[in-house]
């Protein structure tokens, strides 16, 4: 891939004569080193899993969030560098807000997306604020829009986004979109693709999958739309993987 | 403009220059929520002191399909005031892909007068249309964007002396033996045309024209009637 390597992967702002910004590609590569992400979206609502890697017995797991809120109705779960990724979180729950401040309705999951996008594409300009270099973090951003569709979207470092029926990131993404692509079907319930999350996490997880090296997120559609995005406790999810 | 003050024991009485920023142009609009309807009337006349302007000058604007917006105040506020929110709106239809409904409306009109809060905008608002559940709104506003969703309302010049009766007719209020029955479009049009007509003997700032628009699921039907125009 990087055979032409040079001079031009210096700079976020050119162009190498290929018609590449290496940044941007490298960036890309950050995301494999990242934990496996997985996120799966049904009729019925959506679900996110990720793995925590606890690297010493000494770490408390319950400080690794892969998972957060960005508003009621929706959940983002990411992979690479994190704490690049709390500057993207922070600009979308700012945006949900203002959203519903100037317009007294929940943001919808796309346009939360393309917000951060215009954020994860605002590297390299020449003020104080912008970053230098390109975020090394993908998002999969899941949630319940107001008019009751379930939506998950995917987001990688060069602002790209993609709605997904499932999609995996990090660095178990290729074993675990290959069997997303086997057993995932459009009609499946939430409590199936919540176990299929699970599923394929334990495929590509190192460590022997228990509650306290995952989190799951999860915002069924309810009644009372859109539906809230909650994440499982400890006992939710040991439940879960008993049924495995 | 510039005032002359009298202090009695000068010689040359002194000019005090002040700021008159707004102007009253007159117009009335009067909305009214049905259940899976609602209806808008407004005159077209724009005056100031003694003089009418225009005979021919609605206060009522098509914002989305199911959204109208009434003005009334200042006219060079409501100028700027609707081409801003009809930029807003565009910009809102490109972001997120979708009208604006009612209920987004209304709390962005709010919004944008607040922000004005202290060199408002002089423009009494009423937005009405169908909300997105399909039903009649009506929101009404105050200059500086205190709001509140009714079923119906009446604003600008002739609103003092309309507002009673729309109490009366439509809230059944001081009434011994009411019976209220479910609202008609035809009712509606007819009360709201006889309203204008009652109003424009009374209000010299509202006349020449009523145009009286309905909303609902097939869209806007927009008719005009004419009022006094002396």
């Amino acid at each position: 891939m990087f055979q032409s390597r040079s001079e031009y992967d210096r700079g976020v702002n050119v162009f190498s004569p290929e018609g590449r910004i290496f940044q941007v590609e490298y960036a890309i590569e950050a995301i494999k080193l990242g934990s496996t992400a997985v996120g799966i979206q049904t009729k019925e609502g959506v679900c996110l899993a990720v793995e925590r890697r606890i690297t010493s017995p000494l770490m408390i797991p319950s400080s690794i969030e892969k998972i957060v809120e960005i508003d009621d109705h929706i959940g983002c779960a990411m992979s690479g560098l994190i704490a690049d990724s709390r500057i993207l979180i922070d600009h979308a729950r700012v945006e949900a807000q203002s959203h519903w401040f100037t317009f007294n309705e929940k943001m919808s999951i796309e346009s939360v997306t393309q917000s951060v996008s215009n954020l994860a594409l605002s590297f390299g300009e020449y003020d104080r604020k912008s970053m230098s270099r390109p975020f090394g973090v993908a998002i999969l951003m899941a949630g319940v829009d107001e008019n009751g569709d379930s939506v998950l979207l995917h987001m990688d470092p060069s602002g790209t986004y993609l709605k997904y029926g499932a999609k995996a990131i990090g660095a178990g993404s290729e074993g675990a979109q290959a069997t997303l692509e086997e057993q995932y079907h459009k009609s499946m319930t939430l409590d199936d693709g919540i176990k299929l999350c699970l599923n394929v996490l334990k495929q590509v997880m190192e460590e022997k999958i228990s509650s306290t090296n995952i989190e799951v997120g999860v915002c069924r559609k309810s009644e009372e739309k859109p539906g809230k995005f909650h994440l499982l406790g400890k006992d939710a999810i040991d439940t879960l993987l008993t049924t495995l | 403009m510039a005032v002359l003050v009298d202090e009695g024991y000068q010689t040359h009485p002194t000019v005090q220059h002040r700021f008159f920023p707004y102007a009253q142009n007159g117009g009335t609009v009067v909305a009214v929520a049905g259940e899976d309807f609602s209806v808008v009337g407004c005159d077209t006349r724009l005056s100031e002191g003694y003089s009418i302007l225009s005979r021919d000058v609605s206060k009522v604007r098509k914002m989305t399909k199911s959204g109208l917006l009434g003005c009334v105040g200042f006219h060079g506020d409501v100028l700027t005031l609707t081409k801003m929110l009809d930029a807003k709106m565009k910009q809102y239809k490109h972001t997120h892909g979708k009208d604006m409904s009612c209920e987004a409306m209304a709390q962005m009109l709010s919004s944008t007068l607040y922000y004005r809060r202290f060199f408002p905008y002089w423009v009494y608002n009423m937005v009405a249309g169908i909300d997105n559940n399909g039903k009649g709104c009506v929101f009404s506003y105050d200059p500086v964007g205190s709001y509140e969703r009714e079923t119906y309302r009446a604003c600008g010049s002739a609103s003092a002396i309309i507002q009673p009766l729309l109490d009366n007719q439509l809230g059944y209020k001081n009434q011994s033996n009411a019976n209220p029955a479910p609202l008609t479009r035809d009712r509606v049009r007819t009360m709201v045309r006889d309203i204008f007509a009652a109003a424009s003997e009374r209000d010299i700032y509202t006349g020449d024209e009523v145009e009286i628009s309905v909303i609902d699921a097939n869209g806007i039907d927009t008719q005009r009637f004419p009022l006094r125009s002396d």
